[in-house]
């Protein structure tokens, strides 16, 4: 075990002096309480795993498993650890050593770089909540007795309604006014399936600040979903994949209203490739056109005011891949304020993670639903009306954990809002 | 001589602990037990320390059970609190129980009018400040490691930090102790009722046990005495072109009659890391930085601060008075980091925790900054320096590649001449981070006659030699 994933495993890990900051820091750590549950204790596992003093096995796996990947611990780290990507790089090579569960292998492989299955799979959750075999399995406890993971993923999504996102948005949406800018839309597979009102929304809003918009048709996974489970080998021939179909768009930007998917292009697409490769010059050309949509019209188009109020009181949870990951925070916060009608109110500990992080709030569901807890009376302390974010898997997760109180706060990206704004609905 | 396990197999004794306490706080499967192997201290990364089990008691009856046990049958027993000492003094060199009380983190009792706290072993320093600030009070000793830090540590290493030029260190705030002794006995120092900010009745028992790095009891409740939150501080940062000045500048502050808060020294690489770290400050890169923190009430924070500016504009090339809350934790935090992060003074480096925490007379910090330096020089190792200047106690920092043997050798061999210039020239070899296993081996020097004593102390407390082996005493138990 020496390189994997553009990633030295001994120059990384002696860094680390083990000072043990990052137990301060660790949403896990903080509800599980052991050393192994902690960045440092990870990191040491991993190192043991370098050094031959432990073999891979299913409970190794396990404890490097059980992390959200929020680069809490590696933001805040003194001595430079970048121990989510070292966690990330430890998967790949257990991913290979053990061999990924079934379930696993046939999601990531499967469903999600097929976007024919991909469609077919959100039919039969779609038949699911609408046949009510939901309420009846909730009312009769009978969800009780389902797997303990497809209950919680049943718990877990949204009533997902209606046609996808891409079927809602045509290919090319005209600039409203005079055309600034060609942009391509990356539409990401949670936003597609899961909130397709956000592409909707995103789309307007571009177009409205003087955007072409090219929903590029034939984009995959942005592969986030697969480097969190260590399978670098499909993620690496999804970016290969999104590079063409990005580059044929022939666009001047790329946006994306997914924090997860804006990092993995903006970000990680480099970090795939050999360094000197025409892939990773791609990949880096790419980088420099990636813009979070709340970014982009901050940074790039400024935003144009809505004519009509839009009376909220509104706070905003920071995704860990854009806040940390892009360092992009306050720009969300200018959208919501530009908003009329819109009362911002910040919430304590807004950038701690919600707990979701991809398929962790499914496949650990009790640690999630604890993190989650902190989140949401953070968001209660607020008594806001709306929490908005800029990830579709925190909106889920902060959905869920609102509805499980009882309570009526919605979730909305924060482009809806300034889309509600032009609407006047 | 009490090792590991004692009588029991190792199988025996996770499954009784199993029995005491449960799967859920009981870990033995080798994952787990691998991330119990370390502290910060380089000698706990290249030498394999894995505890036969970890338990993780949440009561005093638990903790005793688990003592009387471990008594029974000869069992070594080593408390830990976050693992964030550099001594090894957390981890089992000898095997047996490693005792993580980490968990444990109950604040008891804020006793706003009497201005004390009790609190269990696991508590947080920032936690325990942070929760005393809405009754105006606070906890004054400040580790480095204040985020993560336990009480139960510090009081079992009498650490202190960045404020002890004033303040002291943390056994000073200490009114009493719940310990389990090593046969399992609960006992009370301070008075078994007692509130009382002084006591003189008895033995100081609480005193015995500061600094005592578990080897003679598990500490498992602690009353402190907190004091009024100042509502008012400033740091005064001054640059200097040379270290002997910033060292000077220091003690002209204190002939002018004023006591800081905290008076920290970095020197170049010091500087450099923490630049590297958080961009956003912009220190100057010169030889050395002093920052001198003030406080108290709004008017003599003011006049201090300007004093001290004035004292070190004489010797420094800048100086710098901050009293923007916003900036100051920057500068604070900042210097709070530099422990893990001065590895950032050197391209693909790593600073190892090893020669430390050396404590110099006051007269001597001019000619031991220097001389570290050429030690450092002499064996062609970076060496950072940064710590408490206020009070002599210096962090000297050796930066290396830890993969490349040579380096490593060099840099123990600079650790030794640290630890043996601060014996030549009356200093200390530790003066807030402990023995613990590192610097076992300088205590018959350190200590002569007085030595012997303690000795007989831990075999009086602690006669099976089952708590924290290995540790204080080179080669014993």
């Amino acid at each position: 075990m020496e390189v994997t994933y553009q990633l030295d495993f001994a120059q990384e890990l002696k860094k680390c002096v083990r000072c043990g900051k990052c137990r301060t820091s660790c949403p896990v750590f903080h509800e599980l309480r052991g050393e192994s549950a902690s960045p440092r204790g990870r990191l040491a596992l991993v190192k043991a795993l370098q050094t031959g003093d432990l073999e891979p096995s299913e409970e190794l796996a396990d404890r490097l498993y059980t992390c959200l990947l929020c680069k809490t611990c590696a933001v805040d780290c003194p001595s430079g650890v970048i121990s989510d990507e070292i966690f990330v790089a430890a998967r790949e090579y257990l991913a290979e050593a053990l061999g990924q569960p079934l379930m696993q292998r046939a999601l990531l492989r499967g469903f999600l770089t097929r976007p024919g299955l991909h469609s077919s799979a959100s039919s039969l959750m779609r038949l699911y909540q609408k046949s009510g075999a939901a309420a009846v399995l909730d009312k009769t406890h009978l969800i009780e007795h389902l797997p303990e993971k497809a209950e919680a993923a049943a718990r877990l999504l949204p009533d997902v309604a209606g046609r996808p996102g891409r079927k809602r948005v045509r290919e090319v949406t005209p600039a409203q006014g005079e055309k600034k800018y060609r942009v391509s839309y990356f539409l990401g597979c949670a936003t597609n399936l899961l909130y397709p009102q956000v592409a909707e929304d995103t789309v307007e809003v571009l177009s409205r600040n003087g955007c072409e918009v090219v929903t590029v048709d034939d984009v995959k996974c942005c592969g986030m979903p697969h480097l969190a489970y260590g399978d670098v080998d499909t993620a690496r021939e999804l970016a290969r994949e999104n590079l063409r179909a990005l580059a044929d768009a022939g666009s001047d930007y790329v946006i994306s209203d997914c924090a997860s998917c804006s990092a993995t292009l903006g970000e990680t697409y480099q970090h795939l490739f050999d360094p000197g490769t025409p892939e990773q010059a791609r990949a880096k050309e790419l980088a420099d056109t990636v813009y979070d949509v709340s970014r982009f019209l901050v940074e790039v188009t400024g935003i144009e005011p809505g004519e009509h109020q839009v009376e909220a009181t509104v706070t905003y949870h920071d995704p860990c891949h854009l806040s940390r990951a892009q360092k992009v925070t306050e720009q969300p916060r200018e959208v919501l304020r530009a908003v009329p009608g819109v009362e911002f109110r910040e919430m304590a500990e807004a950038d701690r993670c919600c707990g979701s992080a991809g398929s962790f709030s499914v496949m650990h569901h009790d640690i999630s639903a604890k993190i989650l807890e902190r989140k949401i009376d953070n968001v209660e302390a607020t008594q806001s009306e709306v929490v908005a974010t800029s990830c579709p898997t925190c909106t889920m997760q902060l959905s869920f954990g609102l509805r499980e109180r009882g309570s009526k706060a919605d979730v909305v990206h924060p482009v809806q809002l300034l889309a509600r704004s032009y609407r006047g609905k | 001589m009490a090792a590991g396990t004692g009588m029991v197999t190792a199988a025996a004794l996770v499954t009784d602990m199993l029995k005491l306490l449960g799967e859920e706080r009981v870990f033995h499967k080798d994952v787990d037990l691998k991330t119990y192997t370390y502290d910060s201290s380089f000698v706990s990364q290249i030498n394999d320390f894995t505890p036969e089990v970890v338990v993780m008691p949440t009561s005093t009856e638990e903790v005793s059970r688990i003592m009387r046990y471990a008594d029974e049958h000869g069992v070594a027993v080593t408390p830990r609190g976050a693992g964030s000492g550099q001594t090894g003094g957390s981890v089992a060199v000898r095997g047996g129980i490693v005792m993580d009380l980490s968990a444990w983190n109950d604040i008891v009792e804020v006793d706003e009018v009497n201005m004390q706290v009790v609190v269990r072993p696991g508590v947080v320093h920032a936690d325990l400040n942070n929760h005393i600030a809405s009754y105006g009070l606070y906890f004054p000793p400040d580790p480095g490691s204040s985020e993560w830090a336990t009480i139960g540590g510090m009081v079992a290493n009498n650490a202190s930090g960045l404020r002890a030029v004033k303040y002291g260190n943390t056994g000073q705030y200490v009114l009493g102790l719940e310990v389990v002794m090593p046969d399992g006995q609960v006992i009370r120092t301070g008075g078994l009722k007692s509130k009382a900010l002084k006591s003189v009745s008895g033995l100081n028992l609480t005193g015995l046990f500061l600094a005592s790095e578990g080897t003679l009891g598990v500490i498992t409740e602690v009353r402190l005495k907190v004091w009024p939150k100042p509502p008012s501080r400033a740091i005064v940062v001054a640059y200097f072109d040379r270290l002997e000045d910033a060292a000077q500048s220091v003690l002209e502050v204190f002939k002018a009659g004023i006591l800081p808060s905290g008076i920290e020294i970095l020197d170049d690489g010091a500087i450099r890391s923490v630049n590297l770290f958080k961009p956003q400050l912009k220190l100057p890169e010169v030889e050395a930085a002093i920052f001198f923190e003030v406080n108290g009430s709004k008017a003599a924070t003011a006049d201090e601060g300007r004093q001290i500016e004035e004292i070190a504009k004489k010797r420094a090339g800048s100086v710098e008075m901050a009293t923007d809350p916003k900036r100051m934790k920057e500068l604070w935090t900042g210097r709070q980091a530099i422990g893990a992060a001065s590895a950032r003074a050197k391209p693909n480096a790593a600073r190892i925790f090893a020669g430390e925490d050396v404590c110099f007379p006051m007269s001597k910090v001019p000619e031991a900054l220097r001389r570290i330096k050429e030690i450092g020089r002499e064996h062609d190792t970076m060496v950072v320096i940064y710590g408490h200047i206020g009070d002599g106690n210096m962090h000297t920092a050796p930066i290396i590649d830890p993969l490349k043997p040579e380096e490593v050798e060099a840099a123990q061999r600079v650790a030794e001449a640290i630890h043996r210039l601060a014996l030549e020239i009356g200093g200390a070899t530790t003066g807030e981070h402990g023995v613990g296993f590192v610097r076992a081996a300088f205590m018959e020097e350190e200590h002569g006659a007085a030595l012997e004593v303690m000795r007989r102390i831990k075999d009086c407390m602690d006669p099976k030699g089952i708590m924290n082996p290995g540790k204080i005493w080179a080669g014993e138990e």
